[in-house]
């Protein structure tokens, strides 16, 4: 069935059916900031949603009258939360809510209240399911989404059922997959994996530290310039409290101008993979990563921080000079002070 | 390599962007109405930090735009007997005084009173505050007791804010409003400070910033939020550890761009506005002057719009002025 356009339906000044309601003109006592030059079809809506309000009526028309404006004004925050007083009133299937949510949700995917409806509505049906799949179906949109990932932590978190958990891991990595630079990816991934409590299976936590490490060190292997990787790097090194100094044989061929060379490539070291071939080394991040193990390792080995801290400033990552030569005189600090 | 020499920061064209919009915005903003008052602060703004407010606008125009924004202070509603809806559900049954959005919901018979309908906003008082400020308010009509009871109920459990007392989003954003609105009414009573920063804390991700709620990726914006309000409350930023603050520092300045400016989220593109929340950030740090300062001015510069505005990326169009004065902001500073 076709939905006709906005525009073919008639004012709802015009329409018999609505001509009990009294219909209520915006009011500003004095001349407003910003005024908003509103088309004929929102200020006859929004006349038609203050009378309403007034009166509180609570019916079916209601629906279709705040659908109309969230149309217009998906930012129209009374109209929503009038929408959904009016569907818990009425009772309303909320399932056909949702559908039409999937459709506002993708067409106004950076509006706060679509997703505000969306939890409010998935709290009343308590049922979680469904919305994993339709939450991938947005990220097919727009990948990077704030709120989308939010939500998905949200459902994940709030429903907490083990068969919602069971695909999760999988499906980071199909979106790591399509983009291994995704950091909301790679920030789920994390989520997933350390904040959201111990599953069963989960328990041995080692090792889901050196699943994690492993995992991290191929996507690494393949694309070696992502900080997106080395932060996922770093943040279970933290998390696990593993000193930086045991990934040092992994990093150090990273940190490198060129590849090593005499290494026969069937051997695959699986603890320490490669670069892959046509990485732009040195890569940035890894010499960064090998001056953090030369700094905690402290006495004579800061020298050689301070050298790749230098190669930084001065050639691989300019941008950031003024950083590179803090940490080199915040290490001489505290040098200093370790010598007094 | 930068240019030698920069584009000017065309101070007047972007005045005149901000006047433009204040005096009226086309039907195709009417998503703006929802959010009027943080508009309208960040056209004030723009129009203050560049110097520009008092030639470009005349008296009876601020003292209007005044009485506008007073007229947006909403009252709780006072109770009678028979009213046994949801505002009688909270010990005493009010929720304070505050600003809403805007007068979309308003009609010609409206009380100062909300209804539930059109309730005060937290973020919306905040700018509304702000504003007032900026048009130099003597502030005599600011309901102070009921601002603080409205803060009040706004806070959850977690120690997060609505932002409105009955619902709506809670996030560092309507955090860092009410640790702002705490501060200019030099009063913390309208809040649990302890259990306010225990929320902050738990908005921290492993990359070193913060993201908008607890397990939230680190973003710029609610990085700054987070650190503002933890400098607001604590002025030394006493949750945090020498270690977390370099962990933060770093990520902060990991997010300058090869092009100079900054962005948002780690491997994301740049953005104008991020030159602000990712700068500022570093500001409250004590660490501004890590980054590379004439990179991001040339980014910024490359981001104006011939017209006037500052887009968000170079060559875009700049639409209306979310974020413009800060980005203003950080490049006159």
């Amino acid at each position: 069935m076709n939905i006709p356009a906005e525009e073919e339906k008639p004012l709802y000044s015009q329409r018999p059916e609505w001509a009990d309601v009294v219909p209520l003109e915006q009011y500003e006592n004095v001349a407003p900031l910003a005024p908003i030059f509103y088309t004929d079809e929102y200020k006859d809506a929004t006349n038609y949603f203050r009378g309403i309000v007034k009166s509180g009526e609570m019916s079916p028309r209601v629906l279709e009258l705040t659908e109309n404006i969230i149309r217009q004004n998906p930012g129209h925050y009374s109209a929503w939360q009038y929408r959904y007083k009016t569907l818990m009133a009425l009772k309303s299937p909320l399932d056909d809510e949702l559908q039409l949510m999937d459709e506002l949700a993708i067409k106004h995917l950076k509006t706060y209240q679509v997703w505000h409806h969306r939890k409010l509505l998935v709290q009343q049906t308590r049922n979680p399911g469904p919305e994993l799949e339709f939450i991938a179906n947005s990220l097919q949109v727009d990948m990077k989404n704030y709120h989308t990932w939010s939500y998905r932590q949200w459902i994940l978190a709030n429903f907490n059922d083990d068969a919602l958990w069971s695909h999760e891991l999988d499906f980071v990595e199909s979106m790591l997959e399509s983009d291994v630079r995704n950091n909301s990816a790679w920030h789920h991934r994390f989520f997933v994996a350390f904040q959201s409590g111990v599953r069963n299976g989960d328990e041995d936590r080692d090792a889901i530290d050196r699943r994690e490490l492993a995992f991290v060190k191929e996507r690494i292997a393949i694309a070696p310039n992502n900080a997106s990787a080395w932060n996922y790097l770093r943040g279970v090194l933290d998390h696990a409290k593993i000193p930086y100094s045991e990934l040092q044989a992994f990093v150090l061929p990273y940190s490198l101008p060129q590849p090593p060379l005499g290494t026969p490539p069937e051997v695959v070291d699986l603890e320490s993979p490669l670069p892959s071939k046509d990485s732009q080394l040195p890569c940035v991040a890894a010499v960064e990563f090998m001056a953090d193990i030369h700094e905690a390792a402290g006495g004579g080995d800061l020298v050689k921080a301070t050298e790749l801290w230098k190669s930084l400033a001065n050639e691989h990552d300019t941008i950031r000079k003024r950083y590179w030569e803090y940490r080199i005189a915040e290490s001489l600090k505290t040098r200093s002070a370790g010598d007094g | 390599m930068l240019p030698t020499s920069l584009p000017l920061l065309s101070k007047g064209g972007h005045a005149t962007h901000c006047k433009r919009c204040l005096s009226g915005l086309p039907s195709s903003q009417v998503d703006i109405d929802p959010a009027k008052l943080a508009l309208s602060f960040y056209c004030l703004g723009s129009l203050d930090v560049s110097g520009e407010l008092e030639k470009k606008t005349r008296d009876w125009e601020r003292e209007q735009w005044r009485e506008w924004i007073w007229s947006q202070q909403t009252r709780e509603p006072v109770l009678k007997s028979k009213c046994v809806g949801e505002l009688s559900q909270s010990p005493g049954g009010h929720y304070g005084t505050g600003f809403r959005a805007s007068s979309y919901m308003t009609t010609k018979h409206s009380t100062e009173e909300y209804s539930g309908h059109d309730n005060p906003q937290i973020i919306m008082t905040y700018t509304a505050l702000l504003s007032l400020s900026i048009l130099r308010d003597d502030f005599s009509r600011l309901d102070r007791k009921g601002l603080l009871k409205f803060l009040r109920s706004c806070q959850n459990i977690d120690g997060s804010f609505s932002s409105e007392p009955l619902g709506g989003d809670s996030d560092l954003r309507t955090t860092f409003c009410a640790f702002a609105i705490s501060t200019m009414l030099d009063d913390w009573s309208g809040m649990d400070v302890a259990n306010a920063l225990q929320f902050i804390c738990s908005c921290r991700s492993y990359e070193g910033g913060y993201g908008q709620s607890p397990f939230g990726e680190a973003l710029g914006g609610t990085t700054y939020c987070a650190l503002a309000a933890l400098q607001l409350a604590t002025k030394q930023l006493d949750p945090l550890s020498l270690q977390d603050r370099q962990k933060t520092i770093r990520w902060l300045v990991q997010n300058q761009a090869s092009n100079g400016g900054f962005s948002g989220r780690t491997n994301k593109d740049a953005d104008a506005c991020y030159c602000f929340w990712c700068g500022a950030s570093l500001h409250v740090l004590n660490a501004g002057d890590l980054i590379d300062k004439a990179a991001m001015t040339s980014f910024i510069a490359s981001c104006q719009f011939k017209y006037g505005g500052i887009a968000k990326i170079p060559g875009e169009h700049p639409g209306t002025p979310f974020s413009n004065p800060l980005t203003l902001q950080q490049t006159l500073s």
